[in-house]
């Protein structure tokens, strides 16, 4: 195998087939070592949070990847191709250029199916909202949506003061029953405060720049558009399969979904609406 | 392989019509090279006979049924040893200085590639562990080395002996040996003399002769593997059977 | 109860039922186990191969599953450099089905060999002008590209992907699986043919020896295409009989076409070349080595009709079936031929090995027969247990097939 090898000889045959071998075995070698040094510099530069969502968000289905501007009528159907991330989407830039008054904005809030969307804040599409405060931090909270969805939570598990938090980047936890479900911070910046939730808010968060990008976030009328969908599958989900989705005659939707329906599927469900594979 | 004064090519001429089936060269061969005592499972496909006398006949009923015994051992083939090309790992190895393909057990994996390339079944395997029972030990030749379980083994024309008789004449000074000093055990054991041994490289010895004679053959001609044992018979049926030049030659001039 | 192991979207039967599947299969892969145990303990006299029949089950073991698992490299070739997206669908479960396939193959031929200990010595000595020299050097870079390639499917197993630096490397690793694909590729198309250039090279079997093209003999070429015919319809076939033994859709339908068609494309280019390769063969090779072919068919059981059904039966049928697309479409239809394809390469590879050491070489040989032994057998069902059971749980705890979600909801 090796020259220094008894009975070793340096024969064309030995020459090509020897060096084929090495040639593989350091490809292999050294593409794995890459990989690992990559990976190794990956965590210290602390991208774990980016690369976790870039995963998972192709493992999201397509119902769920659904751009928002279909929302909008803008497409019949198209699906995000960039992990929500509006703020660099070619496609995006192109459609909100033109949209130099705010046209879609609107004070009154929206309801939706009996869910209250208050349009002083913008929405993430894992449903957590921001709202900017007048000291430069910005509160963070869950949508209405997802508080009738679980109701109160079994646990509550808050990142500690200080901790940096990224756009998709996994923000807070909560426990309820058998499932666990992670909520989606919407923007980047450190924690400084965090509240059980009594107050409407969850986290409180300090940018680190003076204004932030809001682009990816949900606003106006399309939130609209957004929930309704939402709750279209949601019910879908819900609904007995051997009835079908049957047509409601007002009223409120109840607090606590997955306590009102609990041989439901929540694993997937709760999935699908909070954004993880 | 270039026939060289100074090369040997060793090989043999078997006649035969002198074999009578007896059996003396395995046993022989059995002793000489410390072949291990067959285990009570061991049937005649898994026992291990370097040299081994097969009974060949002509298919006929009496009283026109003819027979011959025809011993037979490795070929030691010269022209792409099938069994060298084919180890992994170089555990054949063909002896350049005499023509003899040597086995190396030390080094075989076991993994028979070699066997199925033999078309002369000439190469045995391990399928126990050798054992000697107590006291036999001391019937052992020290001049061969015993092999292992799950290594492949076959003749290789008493190699030890052949190392004893350059041994021996080095003692005394010579480079070459002479043809008198060499001869393996079954060559030597055979009561009818029926084995020739020799050196097939030099034009005067008796092997060389008897191995142009007409009515010698070599099995497996057509494969090219130039085995260096050949046969002899003047009966006309076994170069039939055996399909040899001089059965085609005497087609040819019959139907002529 | 293990449900946070088990991927969202989907679903699997209780681990009560998951542990009863899985018992017949350890049964058989300890009773295998033992069988193991005494040919290491005792040697090689507890199989019935001799030295008339020195490769027996084993052997032709090996070559079968390595033929069979050719679809995952050929999967990988197709889907990361011919850039086939459809088949993103299947590679997880090719990559299993293939390491399966290759280090079950390896853990058979370590029971094979005299001496499993000195197999390094192959590495260490190697005999470049030897098949089976290529054959080691390959499988094992080979099994340990396959092993790489298995390491991103398990790290994103649902809990182990909660670890961040579990899901970086997997990350980081996935952005070079094009370089492990090729090296697949091209260690792949050496092996497949260099086990088919074990036989070709055998001048002492007229049988099975093939001339030369370039440095290898023909059986090399007929071995690689042959197995990348067979490749993707193993994998039909086993996405097929998952989504039986499962009760759900897998693949969506275009899948399946695909893997059908991309097979029978190289299947009828196959049989062609073999077709000529066995006419040459007849008519000059075999003769030219003293022996004329039909000779080889004259014992019973071992007629012509094996060529026949290898060729035929098993080889242009199911071509043209997958070929025929109202055919393909027809799910029955598409299984069947996909089935004849793989018993077709069964077959070729059993001709091969057992076939061309029952057959006689010199005048005075018996036709000779074999039969394996329980301990051959049992060893032989102990690799189909493992890959039973490696797959098993590589289906229920990772995610072999992306689309099964998608399908799920519908």
């Amino acid at each position: 195998m090796f020259p220094w090898v008894y009975g070793f000889s340096w024969t064309i045959g030995n020459i090509v087939f020897l060096g084929i071998f090495f040639s593989i075995v350091t490809i292999i070698g050294t593409t794995v070592l890459i990989s690992l040094l990559r990976a190794y510099r990956a965590m210290q530069e602390h991208h774990a949070e980016a690369i976790r969502w870039e995963s998972e968000f192709q493992d999201l289905p397509i119902s769920v990847r659904r751009c928002r501007h279909v929302f909008t009528g803008e497409f019949k159907q198209r699906t995000c191709d960039n992990g929500f991330d509006c703020r660099s989407c070619a496609t995006h830039a192109q459609l909100t250029q033109h949209k130099t008054t705010n046209s879609d904005d609107i004070e009154v809030p929206i309801h939706v199916y009996g869910f209250t969307m208050p349009m002083d804040r913008l929405y993430h599409r894992g449903h957590t909202w921001v709202m900017s405060e007048a000291t430069g931090t910005y509160k963070v909270g869950l949508d209405d949506f997802a508080a009738h969805l679980i109701g109160t939570p079994d646990g509550i598990e808050l990142p500690k003061l200080g901790t940096h938090v990224q756009v998709n980047g996994s923000a807070w936890c909560f426990k309820k029953g058998n499932s666990a479900v992670r909520f989606l911070s919407p923007l980047d910046g450190e924690v400084v405060a965090t509240s059980d939730g009594s107050e409407g808010w969850y986290l409180k968060i300090q940018p680190q720049t003076k204004k932030i990008d809001t682009r990816h976030l949900l606003r106006g009328r399309e939130v609209a558009g957004w929930l309704l969908r939402e709750f279209e599958r949601l019910q879908a989900k819900l609904v007995d399969p051997k009835i079908g989705v049957t047509l409601a005659d007002g009223g409120t939707p109840v607090i606590d979904f997955i306590q009102s329906y609990p041989d439901r599927n929540w694993d997937t469900i709760l999935g699908d609406v909070f954004l993880e594979a | 392989m270039e026939s060289n004064q100074n090369k040997p090519r060793y090989g043999m001429v078997i006649d035969l019509d002198r074999c009578n089936g007896c059996g003396n060269c395995t046993l022989a061969c059995a002793v000489e090279n410390n072949i291990p005592p067959a285990q009570p499972e061991e049937n005649e496909r898994t026992g291990i006979t370097w040299m081994r006398v097969y009974k060949v006949d002509n298919d006929k009923p009496y009283p026109e049924n003819r027979a011959v015994y025809l011993p037979l051992t490795c070929h030691q083939c010269d022209h792409h040893t099938p069994c060298e090309s084919v180890c992994p790992q170089k555990a054949v190895e063909y002896d350049t200085e005499t023509g003899i393909v040597a086995q190396i057990p030390v080094r075989c994996l076991g993994c028979r590639y070699c066997m199925t390339a033999c078309p002369y079944h000439a190469r045995y395997f391990n399928w126990w562990d050798p054992e000697w029972l107590k006291g036999m030990e001391t019937t052992l030749n020290p001049d061969v080395s015993t092999r292992m379980r799950g290594v492949v083994e076959k003749c290789n024309f008493c190699h030890g002996r052949l190392q004893a008789a350059r041994a021996k004449a080095a003692v005394e000074g010579r480079r070459a040996i002479a043809d008198s000093e060499y001869i393996p055990a079954c060559a030597e054991s055979c009561p009818t003399k029926a084995i020739y041994f020799g050196n097939l490289a030099d034009a005067n010895s008796e092997v060389s002769q008897l191995a142009k004679d007409k009515y010698s053959f070599r099995l497996l001609e057509q494969l090219g593997t130039e085995p260096k044992v050949y046969f002899r018979s003047e009966q006309p049926w076994v170069h039939q059977k055996m399909d040899t030049k001089l059965s085609a030659a005497a087609k040819e001039n019959a139907h002529g | 109860m293990d449900k946070q192991y088990i991927a969202r979207g989907v679903s699997r039967m209780s681990i009560k039922k998951f542990g009863l599947w899985m018992l017949p299969w350890s049964i058989m892969l300890i009773l295998g186990a033992y069988a193991v145990y005494l040919c290491l303990i005792k040697g090689l006299n507890q199989t019935n191969m001799d030295n008339r029949f020195a490769f027996g089950l084993w052997i032709y073991l090996d070559l079968t599953v390595i033929a069979l698992g050719a679809g995952a490299f050929f999967t990988g070739f197709l889907l990361y450099i011919l850039k086939k997206k459809e088949l993103k669908a299947v590679i997880n479960s090719a990559v299993v089905i293939g390491f399966i396939c290759y280090s079950g193959a390896v853990g058979v031929l370590m029971v094979d060999v005299g001496q499993p200990l000195r197999a390094w010595f192959t590495f260490w000595h190697p005999n470049v002008h030897s098949m089976l020299t290529e054959v080691t050097f390959c499988i094992t870079c080979y099994l340990l590209v396959l092993a790489i390639e298995y390491v991103p499917v398990i790290l994103k197993n649902r809990k182990i992907k909660q670890f961040s630096s579990m899901l970086v490397f997997e990350h980081e690793l996935h952005k070079l699986i094009i370089v492990f694909a090729a090296v697949g590729t091209f260690l792949s198309f050496f092996h497949q043919g260099s086990l088919g250039g074990l036989y070709g090279v055998l001048i002492g079997r007229p049988f099975a020896f093939r001339p030369a093209l370039g440095i290898w003999p023909t059986t090399f070429f007929l071995f690689i295409i042959s197995a990348a015919a067979a490749g993707p319809c193993f994998i039909l076939l086993t996405t097929a009989l998952a989504s039986k033994l499962s009760h759900k859709h897998l693949v969506t339908k275009e899948v399946y076409q695909m893997l059908g068609k991309i097979s029978g494309s190289i299947l009828i280019f196959y049989v062609l070349l073999k077709t000529i390769d066995t006419l040459i063969w007849i008519n000059s090779t075999s003769p030219s080595l003293g022996f004329s072919a039909a000779s080889f068919y004259k014992f019973s059981g071992f007629g012509t009709w094996i060529m026949f059904t290898e060729i035929v039966l098993c080889g242009l049928i199911p071509a043209l079936i997958l070929l025929n697309k109202k055919m393909r479409m027809h799910f029955a239809w598409l299984i069947t031929a996909a089935s004849l394809a793989c018993v077709g390469i069964v077959i070729n590879r059993f001709v091969m090995t057992i076939q061309t050491l029952a057959l006689p070489t010199l005048p005075f040989d018996q036709f000779l027969s074999y039969v394996p032994s329980w301990q051959e057998v049992a060893t032989f069902l102990a690799v189909l247990a493992y890959g039973m059971l490696v797959y098993s749980l590589s289906f229920r705890y990772l995610t072999l097939f992306p689309q099964e979600r998608e399908l799920e909801s519908l």
